[in-house]
């Protein structure tokens, strides 16, 4: 027995979603070969397939690329901070995929271990993951490799599964019920179980050589390629790192934080001239060292779900996964 | 009362502190009365002015920028104001191209001794302004809110809405592993070329000619040190990339004296860098490989085909220049009026995440800090806002202006599938009507930035 929804139907749900001031948000084709996740002005707009997977990651609906902390006027001596927390709209993202619903738990301990990131989670709270099972995979895919796989369900709210011209429904939490209530019919219908990729590499392996090997010539050798842009780390549903920086004039202004990337030359130059990660070796070393060693050893999982997306991004073709089946290779 | 009586016109002019200002200021001592509507800035030359000043101008709230120096051969400091007239034909191109009101910014000379000059221009450009009223099109999209003001959370996410125009080339990576998506190219011999290229890369190295050989691989750009592994050296359709930007980082550098492989369009980049002395190529060596197109849609425009200047030549193309040129996507761009045009461009921009792979991958982008990454004081937001968005792409744009090759490498990155090249393609098309110069082409010309001709044009004066 399982809840079923037609496309069609899941369509108009997502109207009334829109129409109750809901921002729903899911993939859509921007131009020939690109899908990007976006706040939908019509749910017309989504693609339910032909696709593996969007080009971006969904992490910006809870931690976009720029947002505003804060707002400051200066008077003589007197400072006014205008808080910049704005209220946000309840979002629904729907038709991402496993691998951007399971960042999304990973990204929580980060916002919330020291402090409270309010910016974060008041977007957190007001999402509702909607995800739909992978029914293909690419060659940069490797989700099994970390742990998770086509249908899995970490993080999500409600899983919906495609069988052809409608969605299977499953509502894992409260929230994912309250969306979906009264809306789905019962069949006897129930999606079988996908493959994904094969597993390419083990995550434990990945930590022992990186805390082995901190030094040695592995790093400069396997990333000659690299160009030192952030197209891995700004499209990748769990790389977290910002900037926070004042833009305006000695009157007023705003306080912003803005994605940042490890890969870029400035992001750890001291103000004295010195660069601890002087080239893109040791750039890239710690790109896999804080994915699959520091993050582990601090939160207990990997901060990284197996997407692909770093390699779809790079322009040269490189990416998180070739270096990783290097080192599976290099042990 | 209707608005256009409540409308006063903020008119921003940069002037050249030995001319301009001082005529601005005889104005003033003969006590000739003109509007109170513009604020000057005083440079020490117009040849002094950062073209993103006149950006951040609009930015700022002014309606109308002017921009005034010294006559030709008046200049304090003998051709700043030739440099000036020469950037300026191609910098409004560009602003053309992007949408900007061209009618809301003024060239002119002014000298020390017309004051009455002054207060005449002054009058004009404050009455044009005033009939044209302020300027609200800046960074618009669909004419809806201002995204100047867009910190606002909601705003600052991407959006859907794709432009009128046929849309743009998707990205062009490299299909990797996608073994049926590979197919030699389509020049004469390939897989000959492939052989030789390996048999040549394999001497090089052998006898210690070269220490690297930067070429393509099937996973992507390879790195070859040692004789034998020259085999790993692929010659197929997915040899998009332009390794000629290898060249600039210094981890490759350190690996000794290289040999890249360029194709003929690369190559055009070596001819810039060798002018630009950002390579030697007394040590470096050039391997060209003929290139009948890689199947992108650049190559259906490529002029050149057949390396020229490269130390090993392998191959012989045959494809024949376009005898005429493509309609392309910035013919059906400059047929919108330009308010749309900006509109067409805030929608691409909003999906720029500011990454850089545009940067990164261009073989001439090669600063040591790059002015985006300047943070005392800040010169281009650093937030993928409108405006940080613009000025970004405009300050990228234009700093490649008479130096890019039109290698269409920053399109093909792109992750949003912005199509940069074409505020390039609009410069190159700017210089070659204008200067008829094309970057790369003849390394006997000296580079356009940087030089000028007495005989420039400069019908740009209004």
């Amino acid at each position: 027995m399982s809840e079923i929804l037609t496309k069609a139907g899941l369509r108009e749900l997502a109207k009334e979603w829109n129409a109750q001031g809901k921002v729903v948000a899911g993939p859509a084709q921007v131009k020939p070969g690109l899908v990007l996740y976006a706040p939908l002005a019509s749910a017309d707009d989504i693609v339910w397939d032909g696709f593996v997977r969007a080009a971006n990651s969904a992490k910006e609906a809870v931690f976009p690329r720029h947002e505003l902390l804060c707002r400051y006027h200066l008077e003589g001596n007197r400072v006014e901070l205008t808080n910049g927390g704005a209220e946000v709209a309840a979002q629904i993202l729907l038709a991402v995929r496993p691998c951007d619903a399971a960042a999304l738990p990973i990204l929580d301990h980060v916002f919330n271990w020291d402090y409270r990131d309010e910016a974060y989670n008041r977007r957190r709270e007001a999402t509702t993951v909607v995800t739909l099972a992978c029914a293909s995979y690419d060659e940069s895919c490797f989700c099994t490799s970390v742990g998770l796989g086509p249908q899995a369900e970490r993080g999500s709210d409600v899983m919906l599964f495609d069988l052809g011209d409608e969605f299977e429904v499953r509502c894992l939490t409260d929230k994912g019920r309250a969306i979906f209530a009264g809306k789905t019919q019962t069949s006897e219908r129930t999606a079988p179980l996908s493959k994904g990729p094969k597993p390419r590499f083990s995550p434990q392996h990945i930590k022992q050589f990186v805390d082995e090997h901190f030094t040695g010539p592995f790093w400069q050798d396997e990333t000659l390629a690299c160009l030192g842009c952030g197209a891995c780390a700004y499209n990748c549903p769990t790389c977290h790192c910002f900037d926070i920086v004042d833009e305006g004039n000695s009157q007023h202004g705003e306080r912003v934080r803005n994605w940042d990337s490890c890969q870029f030359a400035q992001f750890t130059l001291h103000a004295s001239g010195h660069n601890p990660r002087p080239d893109q070796g040791s750039r890239q070393r710690q790109r896999v060292l804080h994915k699959f060693s520091i993050y582990p050893e601090k939160f207990g999982e990997i901060l990284c779900t197996g997407c692909g997306n770093c390699t779809r991004n790079c322009p040269e073709g490189q990416g998180l996964l070739t270096l990783l089946t290097g080192i599976e290779h290099a042990l | 009362m209707s608005e256009a009586n409540q409308f006063e016109p903020k008119i921003i002019a940069y002037v050249c502190n030995w001319c301009t200002y001082l005529g601005a200021d005889l104005a003033g001592t003969t006590r000739l009365e003109y509007p109170a509507n513009v604020r000057i800035i005083r440079l020490p030359c117009t040849g002094r002015i950062d073209f993103n000043l006149l950006v951040k101008a609009f930015e700022i709230g002014a309606d109308t920028v002017l921009v005034s120096g010294c006559h030709p051969g008046d200049c304090h400091y003998t051709a700043g104001n030739y440099h000036a007239r020469r950037r300026w034909m191609l910098f409004r191109e560009l602003l053309d191209t992007l949408g900007f009101d061209l009618r809301r910014i003024y060239f002119t000379w002014i000298s020390a001794a017309e004051g009455r000059k002054w207060q005449e221009e002054i009058t004009r450009i404050t009455e044009e302004t005033r009939k044209l009223g302020p300027y609200r099109e800046l960074y618009k999209k669909n004419g809806n809110q201002n995204p100047s003001l867009a910190t606002e959370d909601e705003s600052a996410r991407s959006a859907l809405e794709c432009g009128g125009l046929t849309p743009p080339c998707p990205r062009q990576g490299m299909d990797l592993g996608k073994e049926g998506g590979v197919k030699p190219p389509h020049s004469k011999a390939p897989l000959a070329q492939e052989q030789k290229l390996r048999e040549t890369c394999r001497k090089l190295l052998e006898d210690g000619t070269v220490q690297v050989v930067i070429g393509y691989g099937a996973g992507g750009p390879v790195f070859i040190r040692r004789a034998e592994d020259a085999g790993k050296l692929v010659w197929n359709t997915n040899c998009q990339a332009n390794l000629a930007t290898y060249l600039k980082r210094k981890e490759i550098k350190r690996l000794g004296k290289a040999a890249v492989v360029v194709k003929a369009c690369d190559e055009r980049g070596l001819v810039i860098l060798e002018k630009e002395s950002q390579i030697d190529r007394l040590t470096l060596r050039v391997i060209g490989m003929a290139c009948d197109g890689m199947g992108q849609p650049k190559c259906d425009a490529c002029k050149v085909h057949q390396p020229r200047f490269a130390d090993e030549i392998i191959g012989e193309a045959a494809a024949q220049q376009p005898e005429t040129p493509h309609a392309t996507e910035t013919d059906a761009l400059m047929q919108m009026p330009p308010a749309e045009r900006m509109s067409w461009w805030a929608q691409e921009f909003e999906r720029c995440v500011k990454c850089y792979a545009c940067r990164q991958v261009c073989p001439l982008c090669y600063c040591e800090r790059c002015i985006a990454d300047k943070n005392r004081p800040v010169v281009i937001d650093t937030s993928a806002t409108p405006k940080g968005n613009f000025a970004w792409h405009i300050t990228r744009a234009f700093h490649l202006a008479g130096r890019c090759v039109g290698c269409g490498e920053c399109t093909r990155a792109c992750p949003a599938g912005i199509p940069l090249g074409l505020l390039n393609l609009t410069l190159a098309r700017a210089a070659e009507k204008h200067f008829g110069y094309q970057a790369g082409m003849d390394p006997k010309v000296e580079p356009l930035i940087g030089s000028y001709a007495l005989t420039d044009k400069e019908d740009f004066i209004r």
